[in-house]
């Protein structure tokens, strides 16, 4: 099989040894949890509960009616405590719903639908009352990339299996113990929006999968005929960015400022199609973050299905041990992408993909010298835009420049800085050039009004 | 609790190994062969000059930054091998004084006056021998000396270019060699060989094609340069040779050619960035170099060669590639398997 892949990317050491043969375990001790009303990409929702109100785990208790945003659900049965703000995982301040429990371990789901019998509308409405979001990215809600516009007709599901950010093995655990659920969410995603194809795109790293995964597509296909294949990928971040996977599988590039459905492509990932699959199955919302603990500082690393705003303090101890004099880092995600927080007293969320706890060794960081015009950048810039010379149109304020040469394009993927021989805050600063970038388009477009 | 100690940064988390000084260092490396070769060619003073270019450029380096109040760079070792490249490009004969004086060309005017590692311009170490070229015509590339002969002025004799600029042919270039006891015949292949071999009078480490690309392979396989400016030059410079009617491979292989596509137009601050300008840079710097050395004064093209296509390198810079997502979109087609 020749192993599909894009130009560009990176090699970053994986570590993914730690904790690629940890079985997922279920935990069930968490006492009190603190979720983040706002978790999904869109517009913000309000809470159904008030404080002192007895909820149980699967119980909606926010939503909102506007357009993209998706309902926050109970993740343990107990009391409401208080609605604030607390510091999430962006680093800001954003309101939470406090719930302690009451250790009665009652649930409430919605009931069993069946994806192939219902209609396309009750499909979509149940992925969003399921309030399922896309996972280790800006938490886009599912069922918006599942109903796109008619003239937008989808040729490709593609299920994002690649999980190429370093130390994260939770995709990887999840297709090996669950595959039938992987599949099964990708033949209904299929089903809702008439994709002629599946595809899982899976990194050569993970190969031992493949026999796994076929399985599972075989049982599945004998009764209902879908066309899935499982597609190589070469190991190489960023591999499952959206753009990436889809260039490597079919060829096509998204258009620039365009969406995977303007080339016919729905990306899921293997994590969300599970709880696609869940939630018409087993009529499941989401409660719990799925997401592997990892790093150097951790004694024992992990997989863990864990309730959805369990506070990332309250596993150390109790469930993950951690070498408090070691640790220089906390990032929540995988290295390339995931933010740093300031303490481990912030709450995990539906699409927080991993907790690594690096130590000085894994997380080091170096003095910014000067651009010795090397060429790496260039070549590892997955989107192939110029990124030495993007930082010296930014450095020099010219914002058209940075335009022309991509700015905006940036996947912020951070290969680019992984690379610079000169430790050039490359991506750092492209983030802070789209802001720059947007506000300058901003005061354009008032001047022009005016 | 976890608190203390704790770094808050925008990721990424993780960095390659790889840094300036790694980098610097896989260019003294690849370079070593071709010192170690131009000694033995030349003797003891080619290696004084190799180690006072070097020790001169350290210390400029040093002290126009501490008299500037920059921060001291000299642990990145780009100095040393701006000096070792400057020796390098030096005939044997060069007097201590004058390598000081390259040194001091190459790292306070053309690399620090500019910014320093990564802004300047211009090859430092070309500026220093185009300076020296300049300035002392006699002392720099006037006379050259006989391998394996100490250096006295009983033993000069002319490089391969200088013999054909003074209108002499390919032949006697091989007569020259059989004189000076380097080659036994003077037919055509033997005289490639030499060149090839590098046992000729010249530059103190241009000489030897074998040993530039034992240096060549190296940076190719450690990731320090791609191979698209060397090849370009050295094409353009064979096929524009051979359309001004003279011996492709004499031309290619004698002079600094190599040399200078390898680790000169290959330098990072003052070469072509994109791909296309590196395609453009290469086929440049060859014509440049054949165009110098057929029409131009001095017998060899190298130095001004790359030198010229370094001013327009700002240029080039505009020559990038498609950017993701501008390419012309795909009509519906099968997957990739
Ligand atoms: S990798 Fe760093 S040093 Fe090299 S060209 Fe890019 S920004 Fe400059
Ligand atoms: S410029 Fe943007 S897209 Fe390119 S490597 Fe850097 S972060 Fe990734």
């Amino acid at each position: 099989m020749r192993k599909a892949t894009f130009k560009g990317g990176i090699h970053p050491p994986e570590n993914k040894e730690l904790s690629a043969h940890i079985p997922i375990e279920q935990v069930n001790s968490i006492k009190k949890v603190v979720i983040p009303l706002n978790q999904h990409f869109g517009a913000p929702i309000k809470p159904l509960v008030a404080v002192g109100d007895t909820v149980k785990r699967g119980q909606k208790i926010a939503d909102s009616q506007d357009r993209m945003t998706v309902p926050l659900h109970a993740s343990i049965s107990g009391t409401v405590k208080k609605i604030e703000a607390h510091l999430l995982v962006n680093n800001m301040e954003g309101p939470a719903i406090f719930i302690e429990s009451n250790d009665s371990n009652e649930e409430e789901f919605l009931p069993i639908l069946d994806p192939f019998a219902c209609s396309k509308d009750e499909a979509i409405a149940r992925i969003r009352e399921a309030g399922i979001i896309g996972i280790g990215g800006a938490g886009f809600p599912a069922y918006v990339k599942l109903a796109p516009p008619p003239d937008k007709p989808i040729e490709y599901v593609i299920a994002n299996a690649a999980e190429c950010e370093p130390y994260l093995t939770i995709d990887e655990r999840t297709m090996e113990e669950s595959p039938d659920d992987v599949v099964d969410g990708l033949t209904i995603a299929m089903h809702i929006v008439k994709a002629k194809h599946g595809i899982i795109g899976l990194e050569d790293n993970k190969q031992h999968l493949v026999p796994i995964l076929e399985k599972a597509i075989e049982r599945k296909n004998t009764s209902l005929g879908f066309d899935i294949k499982i597609v190589l990928l070469k190991t190489k971040y960023p591999q499952g960015g959206e753009k990436m996977l889809i260039t490597a599988v079919t060829g096509r590039e998204v258009p620039s400022g365009k969406l995977p459905m303007d080339v016919a492509c729905v990306v899921s990932n293997v994590g969300t199609l599970k709880a696609i699959s869940e939630a018409f199955r087993k009529g499941r919302t989401v409660v719990d973050t799925a997401l592997t603990v990892s790093g150097r500082a951790c004694s024992t690393p992990k997989n863990l299905f864990v309730p959805v705003g369990t506070v990332v303090q309250d596993l150390i101890g109790s469930v993950i041990e951690v070498k408090e004099n070691e640790v220089c880092r906390i990032v929540m995600g995988g290295p390339m992408m995931g933010p740093a927080v300031p303490s481990a007293v912030v709450p995990l969320q539906k699409n927080t993909s991993g907790v690594l706890f690096l130590n000085a060794d894994e997380a080091q960081h170096y003095a910014e010298g000067s651009c010795i015009r090397c060429g790496r950048c260039m070549r590892a810039c997955s989107c192939r835009l110029s990124p030495a010379l993007l930082n010296r149109a930014l450095s020099i304020n010219d914002l058209d420049e940075a335009v022309a040469i991509g700015v905006l394009d940036c996947i912020e993927c951070g290969s680019c800085s992984f690379v610079c021989p000169a430790h050039i805050q490359l991506v750092q600063r492209f983030r802070i050039g789209k802001q720059r970038v947007r506000i300058k388009m901003q005061k354009e477009a008032q001047r022009a009004t005016k | 609790m976890l608190q203390n100690n704790l770094l808050l940064s925008s990721s990424p988390h993780v960095y390659s190994k790889i840094d300036t000084r790694k980098i610097m260092l896989a260019v003294i490396i690849a370079l070593l062969p071709v010192t170690v070769y131009g000694v033995v060619l030349f003797g003891a003073h080619a290696l004084l000059v190799i180690l006072v270019s070097v020790a001169s450029a350290v210390i400029f380096e040093y002290v126009f930054r501490l008299i500037t109040k920059q921060d001291i760079r000299i642990g990145d070792f780009s100095a040393v091998v701006t000096g070792l490249l400057l020796a390098l490009i030096l005939p044997p004969s060069t007097p201590i004084w004058a390598a000081i004086m390259g040194s001091f060309a190459a790292i306070v005017f053309a690399k620090e006056f500019f910014g320093g590692l990564g802004a300047n311009p211009f090859n430092p170490a070309l500026i220093g021998r185009a300076i020296l070229l300049m300035s002392f015509p006699q002392r720099i590339g006037g006379s050259w000396h006989i391998p394996f002969k100490a250096i006295s002025d009983a033993t000069t004799t002319a490089t391969p270019l200088t013999i054909l600029k003074l209108g002499g042919s390919i032949a006697d270039v091989g007569k020259s060699f059989v004189e000076q006891g380097v080659a036994a015949n003077a037919d055509y292949a033997s005289i490639l060989n030499v060149l090839f071999l590098g046992n000729r009078a010249g530059c103190i480490g241009e000489s030897s094609i074998l040993l530039i690309l034992i240096g060549f392979a190296f940076l190719l396989l450690v990731h320090v340069i791609d191979w698209i400016v060397p090849v370009c030059m050295v094409g353009s410079a064979f096929v524009l040779s051979f359309i001004l009617g003279a011996d492709p491979l004499f031309a290619i292989l004698s002079g600094g050619l190599v040399f200078g596509a390898v680790f000169m137009a290959t330098d990072y601050s003052s070469s072509a960035l994109t791909v296309k300008g590196k395609v453009l840079f290469g086929i440049g710097a060859g014509a440049m170099t054949i165009i110098i050395r057929q029409f131009g004064g001095y017998p060899e093209g190298v130095t001004y060669g790359i030198l010229l296509m370094n001013a327009i390198t700002p240029f080039l810079d505009k020559l990038r590639t498609k950017k993701y997502g501008f390419v012309k979109p795909v009509k519906s087609g099968g997957a990739r398997s």
